[in-house]
């Protein structure tokens, strides 16, 4: 039918059989193509008689099981885990929809959603619940359901803002436009759940009608719809004498009481509030307000230009009183017994900052606030001086505390702790004097030190004093932390003693095992024991008397580590542990791990991994050991030694390599929870 | 309709975000003991270090790496950074100051007139998104140069971006939208 030439005659006339699926040249007889793939429906008899056809149904959502010809293993897998992924999403959406009253009409068309997430990848590194009410929320969007990203925040008990984040991202992706929420979608809603009873409708009409206000009072952009909505659905309840609280209003609504006061104060600063209630439904007010956040920064732009204003005139009044408090002092100067002494000099001194800088020398200091810091500690100090100086000048001590004090200075420093004065002083000081270092240039040519002035670098290098201070200080700070660590650090060196100790690392993702490389299954099967955990609740005597019979001096080419994992399987692990050169010293050495409570592998292995115990130390354990493990069975160590029996041996590990694959993972629970 | 010939629209820059290397292991220890304005977040293992010149505020890690922010323009955040580099070579540390890079600029500005957002993210629908429940501005992201507007419906902007120098031009995106 595809018009091909036949290779023997070039002829075109070539016909297709269907049924057998050949394809043959009617001019030579050549047989071009043999077993032709054909699209045809078969049909089959079946044991009624009946023909039915041939072949399978596959789902849309491929979860059939396609035979793939030849290879293929690999993506049979990728298929799978995608149409999991995409069941388990079908499932959880259909759980959340239903708690939200979705109809079944928008959970398909957000399973749809979520199909097109994963086909774009993102559902990867998010949590599924995450995108799942993600879908959900863009659904209730371009619906136009009164469900708000807080109801399903709520469902989840997750913030909400990361739900919007991944809501946002979402429709970014999937170029999904989803409407604006409008206020007056939530209305019918929170007044059925504020009871209304027959008046719902009118209610709910007056707060619509609200609303519209509102919005063109510029009310809404920018907040939140439920609080809004809140508002208007209380004055519209008062307008038809239902008596609904702010606090039931906002149980419904989900807002803040706060938020609920702050909009009905801003409507109440629109003209329509102060219509009455029939007015209102009859007239629409043209003039439209300005937002409120836009009123209130014209209204605190205001508040600065009069702040501005006042100020300016305090300046002056400041000043008219500065000059009557000079005039004050001089009359009293003048009136007052002239002090003696090297006190008088300091105190006829007339500002303050004047003597502050004679005795700095030269004033290098750029701030005025270490000028201010350095003059009230001089005012300290003559305060000082003059209180345990000459009683007779104590009037004098009065009078220079109330008159050459200028006001700024009160007002700037207040009660400042004189040891931070001093220390700041000191630096000053040691600025001041001290000459510049050279630029330490030693082998850094890419710092560029133009117009940087090292001076003031200097100052923000503390000396030894301060430095002590500051570490003073930050040790109280800190101390609860400092405090928390020591006990960590002591709890951990306590469990360490006990042998105990469990390193908590924070949660980092298991490292992939290496896959295991063994020659005999027997091999993989001790080196996977030795990598898995094996649980401490067993006890291990018992275990192995079970077995009793099979301890032997049939020596094993068995790592030693696999001591460790002995425990478990008794009998099957005696041969294990011997290797080297001592049965018995190995049988110490199983012991001594026995003697801690919770064996750790660590500390197992560590044990294990010494070649050469000595013989005698394994001895007096045995016996110890003996008496303090008081299971019901008895354990007769000297009937160890002698059991072993290979052949069961052989049998044995595959079978307890089961029992201890299956029981591990109950052993590896056991571990986590003993570890604490 | 120009951003900048009718009215006086004044772009105030706020913040420049800076990171440099100084491709030496700092001792946080000691510069928490020594520095006059440190404070040691032993927890999170960082220290932040204010100066006063430029005031800048800077976190600094033992890697050596070190964020400056609060400069208000891109050669306050250099000069600064310059000095951060020096007084920590003060305190004995060997520095190089290389990798400098303004990392995110900050600017502010103030449109005379109120903008409605619904209807301007309507019009502007693939860069605009506006989520009342999440946040009172429209986040309008323009991604050929790699900048965030946050436009408030009180008519003032903020516009983050990478590059410094852009403000201008991406502040005439919204004089031509409203």
């Amino acid at each position: 039918m595809t018009g091909r030439v036949c290779r023997g005659c070039g002829g075109t006339d070539i016909e297709l059989d269907a049924a057998r699926g050949d394809a043959v040249c009617t001019g030579c007889g050549s047989v071009l193509e043999d077993n032709i793939i054909v699209s045809e429906v078969q049909f089959v008899e079946n044991s009624g008689g009946g023909s039915s056809a041939v072949g399978q149904f596959v789902s849309l959502d491929g979860a059939g099981k396609t035979p793939t010809l030849g290879g293929g293993f690999h993506v049979n897998l990728g298929k799978e885990s995608r149409a999991q992924t995409l069941q388990n999403g079908r499932r959880q959406i259909h759980h959340l929809g239903n708690q939200l009253q979705l109809n079944q009409h928008c959970l398909d068309t957000a399973f749809n959603f979520f199909k097109m997430a994963v086909s774009k990848h993102l559902t990867r590194g998010r949590k599924m619940a995450h995108v799942i009410a993600a879908c959900l929320y863009l659904v209730c969007r371009t619906e136009g359901t009164p469900h708000m990203l807080l109801d399903l925040s709520d469902l989840l008990q997750v913030n909400v803002y990361v739900l919007g984040k991944t809501f946002l991202l979402l429709a970014r992706e999937l170029c999904i436009n989803a409407p604006a929420i409008d206020p007056c979608l939530y209305i019918p809603r929170f007044a059925h759940l504020l009871e209304f009873g027959e008046k719902n409708h009118e209610v709910s009409m007056t707060a619509l009608r609200l609303l519209q206000r509102m919005k063109r009072d510029w009310m809404h952009t920018g907040r939140r719809p439920s609080g809004l909505c809140g508002a208007a659905l209380l004055v519209a309840a008062r307008m038809h004498d239902f008596r609904r609280t702010v606090k039931e209003v906002i149980s419904v609504v989900k807002v803040c009481e706060s938020t609920l006061r702050k909009r009905l104060t801003e409507f109440e600063d629109t003209p329509t509030s102060q219509l009455t209630v029939d007015e209102f439904m009859k007239i629409d007010l043209e003039e439209e307000c300005d937002p409120p956040s836009y009123t209130a920064g014209q209204r605190k732009l205001r508040m600065k230009e009069l702040e501005q204003v006042l100020s300016k005139q305090l300046e002056e009044v400041e000043g008219e009183i500065s000059s009557y408090q000079d005039a004050i002092e001089i009359e009293l100067e003048n009136s007052r017994p002239k002090a003696k002494g090297a006190l008088a000099s300091l105190t006829k001194d007339g500002s303050v900052e004047d003597t502050a800088s004679s005795l700095f020398g030269e004033e290098d200091a750029e701030d005025e606030e270490l000028e201010a810091a350095a003059s009230h500690l001089n005012k300290d100090f003559y305060r000082e001086l003059l209180g345990s100086g000459n009683p007779g000048s104590s009037e004098a001590e009065g009078s220079p505390e109330a008159g050459s004090r200028p006001p700024a200075l009160e007002s700037l420093l207040g009660p400042l702790p004189t040891a931070a004065s001093l220390g700041i002083s000191d630096s000053i000081r040691e600025c001041i004097s001290s000459q510049s270092r050279d630029p330490n240039a030693s082998g850094d040519g890419e710092l560029d030190l133009s117009g940087i002035d090292d001076l003031e670098i200097d100052r923000y290098i503390l000396n030894e004093a301060e430095a002590r201070v500051k570490a003073e200080l930050w040790m109280r700070e800190n101390a609860e932390y400092l405090r928390e660590q020591r006990e960590k650090e002591a709890r951990i060196a306590k469990e360490k003693e006990l042998g105990i100790y469990k390193e908590h690392k924070p949660k980092k993702s298991c490292k992939r095992r290496e896959p295991i490389q063994a020659s005999t299954a027997g091999e993989a099967i001790e080196k996977m024991l030795e990598q898995k955990k094996i649980s401490s609740k067993i006890n291990y005597s018992v275990l192995r008397d079970l077995n009793s019979k099979g301890g032997g001096l049939q020596r094993e080419d068995v790592r030693p580590e696999d001591r460790a994992s002995a425990r478990k399987l008794s009998r099957r692990k005696t041969p294990a542990s011997r290797s080297g050169a001592d049965p018995v010293a190995s049988v110490g050495k199983r012991l001594r791990p026995m003697v801690s409570t919770q064996p750790a592998k660590k500390v197992a292995v560590g044990e294990a991994l010494l070649p050469s115990s000595p013989l005698a130390g394994a001895e007096p354990a045995r016996p110890a050991v003996v008496v303090v493990e008081s299971g019901p069975v008895s354990y007769h160590p000297e009937e160890e030694p002698e059991e072993e029996d290979p052949d069961e041996e052989d049998g044995e590990p595959c079978v307890s390599a089961l029992q201890m694959m299956g029981g591990n993972d109950y052993g590896c629970d056991g571990d986590d929870d003993d570890g604490y | 309709m120009d951003a900048d010939s009718d009215v006086a629209l004044d772009i105030l820059i706020t913040n420049v975000v800076c990171v440099f290397r100084t491709r030496c292991h700092l001792n946080l220890r000691k510069i928490a003991l020594e520095g006059a304005n440190v404070i040691y977040k032993r927890d999170v293992g960082k220290v932040l270090m204010k100066l006063r010149k430029p005031r800048i505020t800077a976190t600094i890690w033992s890697s050596g790496k070190i964020i400056c922010t609060g400069a208000t323009s891109e050669e306050e955040a250099k000069f600064g950074a310059r000095r951060l580099a020096r007084s920590l070579q003060k305190l004995g540390f060997q520095v190089i100051f290389t990798d400098f890079k303004v990392v995110n600029v900050l600017a502010v500005c103030n449109m005379p007139f109120e903008i409605r957002l619904p209807e301007f993210t309507k019009n502007n629908r693939p860069h605009a998104s506006y989520e009342p429940e999440l946040h009172p501005a429209v986040c309008y992201r323009i991604k050929s140069l790699r900048a965030t507007l946050q436009i408030f419906s009180t008519g003032s902007i903020t516009v983050t971006e990478m590059r410094p120098f852009l403000h201008r031009w991406s502040l005439g995106w919204p004089w031509d939208l409203c």
